[in-house]
């Protein structure tokens, strides 16, 4: 454990090094993330929209993976900067919460750091909260857009209608006289 | 469905004179090769755009998760947000950094199954006021993608000028294009429900689509106000159409509106399975794709049209045909940019523009004004199929009927729909996290119901389209300057819709979640219309009720540009409806020699 936090703290004050980047992608088995990045992103989506009685969660619908690819395709590279920067805060503000990294930290610890990260949801105005917001639309475009995740809302259509269509016929004019008051 | 024939540029021969030549493939251009190939004219059909593989491109019953954008379009490909519109100067693509530009369409789910359907507005450029024009260039033109809600009008809307005094009066009426849209609607099929409505005439329905339960709930609160919100009267067989091969009748699988639009088994009526292919198989009917007209050519003897010139897309070749007729069916914007470009000594204005209205009179709907809101006894119930239509309700015009609206003339219409779709929107603004968010997304999953205004714009001659001295597209063609804003009366409207949008949630005990009250950017309707009018005063006027040039009569305008008033509703069954009409007239027009 001690050797992890100990790259881990690397990686933060090495963050922004594009030497740094470069090299901790070389190690990476993932496209844009580094391997504690991915982990911080698949730990916090999976809190965001967890496994419960009904369907597997962000972990099981690979929601980090996905974001992995975009961000690794994305054009713009402010998002991936962007990106980046907000998972460092997650880790620093646990670090301030709980005296360690995030991926450290225990899941009461961390569902604590994700409940004040969310802070002011309706109206986010700290790099905390505005992170919160971009993550959570991040994980709920991924999350909702993959089986688990369509199968989660009992989803009923993309299915071919033989008979009748969904729905119900209305019965002859709503109107006796329509229009003619 | 049998495979579509082969329909490519051999069978164009630039060599003879043809019956007539159209220019363009959707809606318009297909209708007319539709009806003159079936009265025994020899034909040649002009896209500028490519035939594209449209089943490949469409794949309508692909989840999101199979594909790896889940599909979206490429990441170094843009489309212009309304932002972008407003703030950015004009051509929008230029300097941007991305691979392609499009326009704002593209920006919806699902992109990347119509990102080789829609036009790269870097190739195609626009300068003045800002427009989102959405264009596409391919066989069969925006009936690849088009929305399918299929309205008439009514002389509510032919006589609105004696009715509020503005603008001028069609120069035909109900009585004239009654027999046209029962054709165009046994053709080609459209679903929805009698409701005998003088000012939204019935069609000759198919089977029509159904309302679930929140849109049965606002229908019911409706009636009790004297206002209809029907079935989405969708442009759609859903009982199937004889003697046509191209076609399949609706399964209701509901890709229409989890995409930009398009259907790949063609229930959605489109131009080419709906009218090009069985005008092919007459015999009658020549096609060349990739063929810009960027001329209308004149015989300097008659004045008659002579034929067009056009260059080829891809080689930029340019070459010539000859016609007897020629029919404009570019889109309304197109085609006012091609008889404006059409100028020589004969006409030094434009072709056909001696009364100085090409391009004027330009008007189409005005949006974005809706509501959004929840229905509480829906939340936490079992799902239900609720989706798998071309569209949910339309709420039926009720301005400006019978009473006269102190703010503004003419109307709205609203198009709107309720229940659970493939993607639950809501959870972007469902508050918290963890399992309790995650059983409310669930909860509340087709719970919703939502509607927005479709506005008529009225046709002002100060609103117009004219050649840009200086811009050219990439084919070296001047482009179009916009001089077009909504006014007083647009803006006036739209305070309306929203107003009343919320004004009917509320009557329908419906809990109100969201609120637009933003006008969007003008184009956004994708409903153009207007810029060479019908009237039967050559003076004020482009074309005749025949939709025939006053100045040159072997030359025809047969698309939405013709139409003298946007009315409310959406213009692509009137524009097949008056195309057929005056396709009969040209036919026999020819048939006796008026036309030479």
């Amino acid at each position: 454990m001690s050797i992890e936090m100990k790259r881990r703290e690397l990686f933060k004050f090495a963050a922004g090094s594009a030497v740094a980047v470069s090299a901790m992608r070389a190690q990476s088995p993932h496209l844009f993330f580094t391997p504690d990045e991915f982990a911080i992103v698949d730990e916090l989506t999976e809190i965001l929209i967890p496994a419960d009685e009904k369907s597997g969660g962000a972990k099981a619908a690979k929601v980090a993976v996905y974001l992995d690819r975009e961000l690794a395709e994305a054009f713009d590279d402010d998002q991936r900067q962007k990106t980046r920067a907000g998972i460092a805060l997650v880790d620093k503000l646990s670090m301030k919460m709980n005296e360690v990294g995030f991926l450290a930290a225990t899941p009461k610890q961390r569902v604590e750091v994700v409940s004040t990260m969310a802070g002011d949801e309706e109206k986010p105005k700290t790099p905390e909260e505005m992170f919160f917001h971009e993550i959570k639309s991040a994980a709920v475009r991924a999350y909702y857009t993959s089986k688990i995740g369509i199968e989660d809302q009992d989803y009923k259509g993309n299915t071919m209608q033989m008979k009748d269509y969904a729905g119900e016929l209305p019965s002859g004019p709503a109107l006796g006289n329509a229009g003619s008051k | 469905m049998r495979s579509e024939p082969e329909v490519e540029q051999p069978t164009a021969d630039l060599s003879k004179t043809y019956d007539a030549v159209i220019v363009g493939s959707g809606a318009a251009g297909g209708m007319a090769a539709y009806v003159l190939t079936k009265h025994g004219l020899n034909v040649l059909l002009l896209e500028a755009g490519r035939k594209q593989p449209i089943e490949k491109e469409l794949k309508s019953m692909e989840w999101p998760y199979q594909h790896p954008r889940r599909g979206e379009m490429p990441p170094d490909d843009h489309a212009l947000t309304h932002n972008e519109y407003t703030v950015r100067p004009r051509p929008y693509a230029k300097g941007m950094p991305y691979n392609h530009v499009y326009s704002y369409v593209q920006g919806w789910g699902g992109s990347d199954y119509s990102k080789n359907i829609v036009v790269d507005e870097k190739d195609n450029p626009t300068t003045g006021t800002p427009y989102a024009w959405v264009r596409a260039r391919l066989l069969g033109g925006k009936t690849a993608i088009w929305g399918r809600l299929a309205l008439r009008l009514s002389d509510y809307d032919f006589k609105a000028a004696s009715r509020d005094g503005f603008g001028e009066n069609w120069p035909i009426e109900y009585k004239d294009i009654e027999p046209y849209y029962d054709r165009v609607d046994l053709t080609l099929g459209i679903a929805g429900m009698k409701e005998n409505l003088p000012y939204l005439p019935d069609s000759k329905f198919q089977r029509s689509y159904r309302l679930n339960k929140g849109e049965m709930m606002f229908r019911e609160a409706m009636a009790k106000q004297g206002r209809v919100a029907t079935p989405y009267r969708a442009g759609v067989t859903t009982d199937g159409i004889k003697g046509n091969k191209y076609r399949s009748k609706c399964l209701g699988r509901g890709a229409c509106n989890r995409r930009v639009g398009g259907c790949d088994i063609h229930a959605a009526f489109d131009s080419p399975t709906g009218l090009i292919y069985p005008a092919f198989d007459t015999g009658n009917l020549s096609i060349r794709t990739n063929a810009t007209v960027y001329e209308v050519t004149v015989d300097k003897n008659t004045g008659l049209a002579s034929g067009v010139s056009f260059i080829d897309s891809v080689t930029k070749q340019t070459y010539q045909v000859k016609a007897k007729t020629v029919l404009l069916g570019a889109s309304t914007l197109e085609t006012a940019r091609l008889l404006m470009l059409s100028k020589s000594t004969t006409y030094p204005n434009g072709i056909g523009n001696s009364s100085g209205h090409v391009g004027h009179n330009f008007c189409e709907h005005v949006m974005g004004p809706g509501v959004t809101g929840l229905i509480k006894d829906l939340v936490g119930k079992p799902h239900t199929l609720d989706d798998g239509r071309p569209g949910g309700f339309y709420l039926a015009r009720f301005r400006n009927l019978t009473e006269k609206n102190p703010n503004f003339i003419r109307g709205y219409g609203f198009e709107g729909e309720s229940g659970q779709g493939m993607f639950p929107g809501h959870a972007f603004s469902t508050s918290g996290f963890g399992k309790d968010f995650k059983k409310s997304v669930r909860d509340h999953a087709g719970a919703f119901i939502s509607m927005g205004g479709f506005g008529e714009v009225l046709a002002r001659y100060e609103n117009y389209v004219e050649i840009d001295p200086e811009q050219k597209d990439r084919w070296g063609i001047p482009v179009l300057r916009f001089n077009y804003k909504f006014g007083d009366n647009e803006r006036k409207m739209a305070k309306d819709m929203t107003e009343s949008a919320k004004q009917m949630f509320e009557d329908a005990g419906i809990q109100i979640v969201g609120v637009d009250d933003e006008v969007l950017t003008e184009g956004w309707s994708i409903h153009e219309m207007g810029t060479s009018r019908m009237g039967s005063d050559p003076k004020k006027s482009v074309v005749n009720q025949h939709q025939q040039s006053h100045d040159v009569k072997n030359l025809f305008v047969v698309d939405g540009s013709t139409h003298v008033s946007a009315a409310n509703q959406n213009p692509t069954w009137t524009i097949m409806a008056l195309c057929w009409r005056s396709c009969d007239y040209l036919a026999d027009q020819l048939g006796k020699g008026n036309l030479a």
